[in-house]
Order: C-alpha cells, then structure tokens, then sequence
C-alpha cells in the first residue's frame, strides 16, 4: 500500500481500465488498512473507516478527488478502538445504522447520522453473545516476524440482513481453518446471545456479504466461492455449495461484494492487486437452495 | 483457445526450467537454502499474506513433461542463481536464523490455470494493472543507473540514467534488468536505498511481506537476494546514515522510525527506535538523512491515535518532523515544518541535498515536488523555496526521488502513470522534464493499487469502489 485512495471504476472496467475517478488526499482524512467498506444505495453514500485515526467517514456517493467526508465519528464517547481493529464497518441504510466491531469483543452501533464525539446507540457484548472478535497486540517488544506483532491484530466484517432483521457476525472466521457465522437479531443488545449459528467452518478474507431474498451468505476462500444457507434459529450444518473460481495471484485477506442485478460477486485480491467479477447466479437464485446442488 | 493458451503457459514453464537448469548445473555440493517458509497463524496480523489456496501438485500434471517441469519449479533457488557479487557477500543462507513468507505467486498461477482447465469458473471481468507502479527511486551515479522499485508487479527495473524519451506515445523505454519473482521475495516493495559505494539495492516492503531484502547491483531476473532482515510491519520507506552504516525506515502504524545496522538480516532486533507519544509521528511516510548536520527528517501525515485506548484518535496536519540524527524513545522533534503554507498533501519520499541544505519531497496528492531550503534550520509555517509543478513536468502521483549531485539531477518517480522524470536540481515551476522513462503509453493513468482487501459496489452508477 503506497497511498490509501478510493478509486472508482465503471463496472464494465477491465485490464487498464483507468478509474472514473478517486477520493484522496489530506482533505479526505483517509488512511491506510481500510479493509471494509460499504456503500448506502438509501442516501447515496459512502462509508469507511479510518483506522489510523478510530473514525468512521461518510461521503457523498459520488465523492470525487479532494473532498471531505460529509460526517466523522470520532472521539472519546465513540469507544472506537484499535488500528486493524477499525478496518471493517457495515452499514443498513434500511434502520439507518452503521455498525463497527471492536477488539474489546463489542459490536458498537451508530446513528447513521451521527457525528463528532458521540456514544454508540447500543453496543452488543458479553459473554452469552460468544462473540470472538479477534484482538490488537500491544506488546511492543513483538518487533517483527511471522506472527501478531506489536499492533497487528483484526477483527471480522460484520453483515446485517434489514429483512429479515439477522446481524451476521463471523467468530474466529478469517483463518484459513475458518470459522462459524453467529446470528443475531438486528437490534440485539447488551449480553444477548445469537439466535442461530452456521456452525462452519466458514472459511472467509475481509470480507463476506449475503442476499436477503435467499437467505444466502457468500464468502470467497482463495480457490471456491462457499454459499452457506443463513439459518433464522437453531445451529445449522448444512454444508455450503462449493463453486471453484481460482483467484491466481492473492492472499486470504479477500474483499468482496455482491452485485445482485447482474448476479455478479466482485472479489478483491488483495495481494493480487486486481478486481475480479464473476457471475455467480447460484447466490440469487431463490429456487437453488444450497442443499439440492451439494 | 484454452488448449492454444495452455501450450504457450508450457512453452513459458519450459524456458524457466531450462533456465533453471543451467543455473543449477553449476550449482556447489550441499547448497543451502537462503529462506526458510514459516506457516501463519490463524490469527495473523491484518495485512499479512495468509490462506493461500492450496498447491496441485505435480502428480495433477497430465503428460511427464509437465510433471518433470512442474517438479523442478517447485524447487527452492540455489546459490548458483545469484550473480559473482551475491556469492561473494552473501554464503546462501543469510537470513540470520530467520524464517520468512515468501510469495508463491507461480504456484498460484499455476493452480489458478490448472483449476481452470478443469472447469473452473472464469472471472467475467478483471481490474488491474499491467504496467508497473513505480513507488520509488534511485540514482546510481556509479553505473549511471535509474533503479525504481514497482508495488504493483512485484519487481524493480533497472534503466540507463541516459535513457532519451520515447518518441512514439506508444514506445516504453527498455530496461536494463527486471528483478521480479517469487526467489526474489519481493511483494508490494516500496522503498528503495542503494549503496553508494557498492551499489547494493535495498528495498522494503509497505505491506505483506514485513521484509528488507539486500540485492547486489547486477541482480536480474528471478535471483535470490542477499540478505533479507524482517521488519516491522507497514513500512513505508528507507533511508541511510553512511557515517555511522545505519539505515532508518518509517512505519506508519504503530507509528515509529526504526533503526537497524547496515548489515542487518534475519531476526535482527533494531538497535533504537523513535517511538512515543511526544514524538510527533503521527502516520511517517518520508525520510530523509542529513549526515553533515547530524539531522532526521520525517514527514507525517497526521493520522493520531492510541490503538490501545478507544477514542484517542485525532487528525492533524501534515509535517516534517525534524530530530536528531541519533534520537531515541520518545524523542521530541527539534523542529516541526508544517502549516497551509508547506503546501503538504499526502506526501512521499524525501531526499536531502548536504551541498545547499535542500530538502526535496515528493508530494503525491499535490501533483508536485516540494523544495524546502536551508531545511536544516527552517520552523514551523514556512512555504517551499521552490516547486515543479503543472502540465507541462509530466508528474503524476509523484511518490519517489533520487538527487544525482553528481549529474545535478533531480529524479522523480510517477505512481500514477508508470514513469519516472528528471529535472535539473534547481528546477521550479511548469517545467518540462530533460528526459523521461516510461514503461507504459504516454497517456497512461494507472490504476494505483496497492493491495486490494475490500471493495463495494454502488448500484445507483454501477461503478466499483476499491480502497488501498
């Protein structure tokens, strides 16, 4: 990562293709390890995090350049904690919350028009939730080397289904042993426990998303795309349709994002440093369940 | 098709094995190997290179061709591919104990291509570059050598410094030397030293990778480096004290300067480090050394916070943080430059010229390279003495530069369109570079990846959104 812009690119982009445009510079107050990010198709805006800085920007949709974001979460009120930690938020436009999972095992939720120094509207946590979010090193005597050294550490993306009123949080699942997928109820709070469990493993990057109509989850584990059936009670271990779709050059930590008009799942390489969409209408086919193609 | 291009994906395999054998016809008893592959832990920092898909092996090969060829590929490098200088300075086995994620990119491709012909679904569309991302820069009077470390492709290209301009807009200029491959360890290098006396090639990585590794001059191809030392992670770039054989390298978060022996390798701890909340490092990207003042350079990008206590983040403005040369802890910055007049956006690498005190910064956002004077003794709200900026210098996403006191040139390289550009030192203004090294169309806006983690997608436009 040289420079932490947002570059923008028509979905039609291809090898080369340069950007239509990119958010970047000082006045953006982005910064590095932004390994999330979500877009309000609601309010046409943009939503991430700056990491560096335990903040959350809003932008306008169609932000371009040198351009401020539209509101900042930022402060002491926000319990914001953490570097790698701050990389993922979610938002749902539908409830108009933002939500950002923490190292100290909390899912904290925002008004998605908050700004400033301001409290988290619920904050999820406690030992019934099972949440298992990961956490930061802050041992600074770890210098270097394979491992969780001094500041590294991350949590997982986190999903929320406004349909069916499910919040989607992975625990332990970015290994590449994977992991299981806890299932709240949109507005739980406080020490709730999840109301179902795709017991796993689910094997996952930086990213997962999920289709409400079908009650489908997606993720991308390097060489396969895993759709999971999302279960509304219950533990489930219904195994996931398995789709091969290589990558070539990559590392786990996988972005991606569905794109339901056109039946497309786009998926970011990370250390392969390109973009690729695949169409994958087996995610959005209400009549496919998971079940009948394993 | 597929079968057309399968053959020619052997035809490429067979040349690298051939290659490879000559090499290794040469190759002494008992060679050792330079690395070793440690596995990640399911936990593993945020960055780091994890979960690769799993190999296929060589027994998947469908003729004996293909499994010989696979199974020599899948062979480490051996002391014999490294040039006369490696060997001399370097036995084979100088990771001083350490073990190291090495990319595995052929292995990927390979799988990748081999899953493929299998049925494997097939992307519709692929954003990327194929043209380098040139990170950074340097001059080797020396050998009159343009060396430029590439963050996209993985790899550094070596140029003649006297390389005229392409003439055609579609004409790239021909490298002398492309060092890239998965012996080579390089992955998203971004910062890049040469030894003034030997020419010895030091890069380091801004991500992934937490690697320095040390190359000799005449490296080219898929050759093993030196040496490779692991590093902090989130390094951003690399600068030497000469006097004292000490390197310094910035890391953004958690935000320090670090600060290593010359000769460093393996698991070597660094003998000090800048690190502290009086520091004033918030987010360093640039660094630059002044040996005759005994002087540090940093900038910052302002990015503040705690990561250990919630809601300790702030944004600040953008700096050069000016220490001591031999600063330590939670050393307070002697000087800071900051303020609208510095005209800082986002800015890059620095250099230091020791014969008029000019310190020059590459600054990204700003379209521009900053040229701050008497930079040994200036405080606080001060605006650049000089600055090359406008249509006519051709800088695009400048992120590197080089001075070549020698030549008196000034050497800048362009992320944002795979070139780099030279300028006399004391150039200001809208000035047309003396000569330019392209490795892509004349037009070219290149995409600027640096590590693509997460995208979205925005239905009202259909336009994808990637951040680095």
């Amino acid at each position: 990562m040289n420079q932490p812009q947002i570059a923008v690119f028509a979905r039609s982009a291809k090898e080369d293709t340069p950007p239509l445009r990119a958010i970047e510079g000082q006045k953006s107050l982005l910064g590095r390890t932004m390994h999330d990010i979500a877009f309000d198709a609601v309010h046409d805006e943009i939503v991430v995090t700056s990491p560096l800085t335990q903040a959350i920007l809003s932008f306008r949709g169609a932000a371009s350049g040198e351009e401020a974001p539209l509101r900042v979460i930022q402060g002491d009120k926000t319990h914001i904690k953490g570097v790698g930690a701050t990389g993922k938020v979610s938002i749902d436009p539908a409830n108009n919350e933002i939500y950002l999972a923490t190292p100290d095992q909390t899912i904290l939720v925002f008004d998605r028009m908050a700004t400033g120094n301001v409290p988290p509207k619920r904050i999820l946590g406690g030992p019934d939730t099972q949440l298992s979010l990961g956490k930061q090193n802050t041992d600074n005597s770890v210098v270097a080397g394979a491992g969780n050294v001094y500041g590294g550490g991350n949590v997982p993306c986190i999903r929320i289904d406004p349909v069916h009123n499910l919040l989607l949080v992975p625990s332990e699942g970015r290994g590449p042993g994977g992991g299981s997928i806890l299932i709240f109820d949109r507005t739980a709070s406080g020490n709730t426990p999840p109301k179902a469990i795709i017991k796993g493993p689910v094997r996952m990057g930086n990213q997962f998303d999920i289709y409400p109509p079908t009650l489908k989850l997606i993720t991308h584990s390097g060489n396969n795309f895993e759709i999971w059936k999302i279960p509304e009670s219950g533990t489930s271990t219904e195994p996931p349709l398995k789709i091969s779709a290589p990558l070539g050059r990559q590392s786990g930590d996988i972005g991606l994002v569905l794109d339901p008009l056109h039946k497309e799942a786009i998926v970011a390489t990370a250390a392969g440093n390109t973009v690729e969409t695949f169409y994958v209408p087996e995610e959005f086919d209400n009549s496919t369940t998971v079940s009948s193609l394993n | 098709m597929r079968i057309k291009r399968k053959k020619v994906e052997w035809g490429i395999l067979a040349v690298a094995v051939i290659a490879i054998g000559i090499f290794a016809g040469a190759a002494p008893e008992g060679t050792s190997r330079l690395v070793s592959v440690q596995q990640l832990p399911a936990n593993m920092d945020v960055c780091a290179n994890m979960d690769q898909p799993s190999a296929a092996d060589a027994s998947e090969a469908t003729t004996p061709q293909e499994e010989q060829l696979l199974a020599a590929l899948q062979q480490e490098p051996s002391a014999a591919t490294r040039g006369p200088a490696q060997q001399e300075r370097g036995t084979g086995d100088d990771t001083g104990g350490g073990s190291f994620v090495l990319p595995n990119t052929t292995e990927q491709l390979r799988v990748t291509a081999d899953l493929r012909a299998k049925g494997a679904r097939v992307p519709v569309r692929t954003i990327r570059d194929t043209a380098p991302t040139y990170s950074s820069i340097a001059v080797d009077v020396n050998s009159n050598e343009v060396i430029m470390t590439d963050n996209n492709l993985w790899s550094y290209r070596v140029f003649d410094r006297l390389s005229q301009t392409p003439k055609n807009d579609t004409d790239i200029t021909p490298p002398k030397r492309i060092v890239t491959g998965d012996h080579t360890a390089l992955q998203f290098n971004n910062g890049l030293y040469v030894d003034p006396v030997n020419g010895d090639i030091f890069s380091v990585e801004s991500d992934t990778g937490d690697k320095m590794e040390r190359f000799a001059r005449e490296s080219d191809g898929d050759q093993s480096p030196i040496s490779i030392l692991h590093t902090p992670h989130r390094v951003y770039n690399i600068a030497a004290d000469e006097v004292k054989q000490e390197l310094f390298l910035t890391i953004e978060f958690p935000p320090q300067v670090v600060v290593y022996p010359k000769h460093a390798k393996g698991e070597e701890k660094p003998v000090r480090r800048i690190l502290g909340n009086e520091t004033g490092l918030d987010a360093p990207h640039g660094i630059a050394v002044d040996e005759k003042d005994r002087l540090l350079f940093v900038n910052t990008w302002g990015h503040h916070s705690d990561f250990t206590v919630a809601g300790t983040g702030k944004f600040l403005l953008p700096a050069i943080q000016v220490y001591a040369l031999d600063a330590s802890g939670d050393a307070k910055p002697l000087r800071v430059i900051t303020g609208a007049d510095t005209q800082l956006d986002w800015p890059g690498g620095m250099k230091f010229n020791p014969d008029n005190g000019d310190l020059y910064i590459a600054n990204d956002i700003g379209q521009s390279i900053l040229v701050f004077a008497n930079a040994a003794k200036v405080n606080g709200n001060v605006a650049p003495a000089r600055v090359i900026h406008g249509p006519s210098t051709r800088l695009r996403n400048p992120t590197g530069v080089s001075l070549d006191r020698k030549n008196g040139e000034l050497w800048v390289s362009n992320l944002g369109n795979s070139s780099a550009t030279v300028y006399p030192l004391m150039a200001t203004g809208d000035v047309p570079p003396l000569r330019i090294i392209r490795s892509a169309e004349e037009s070219k806006r290149g995409v600027n990846f640096g590590r693509t983690a997460a995208v979205t997608y925005d239905p009202i436009r259909q336009e994808v959104l990637v951040p680095n």
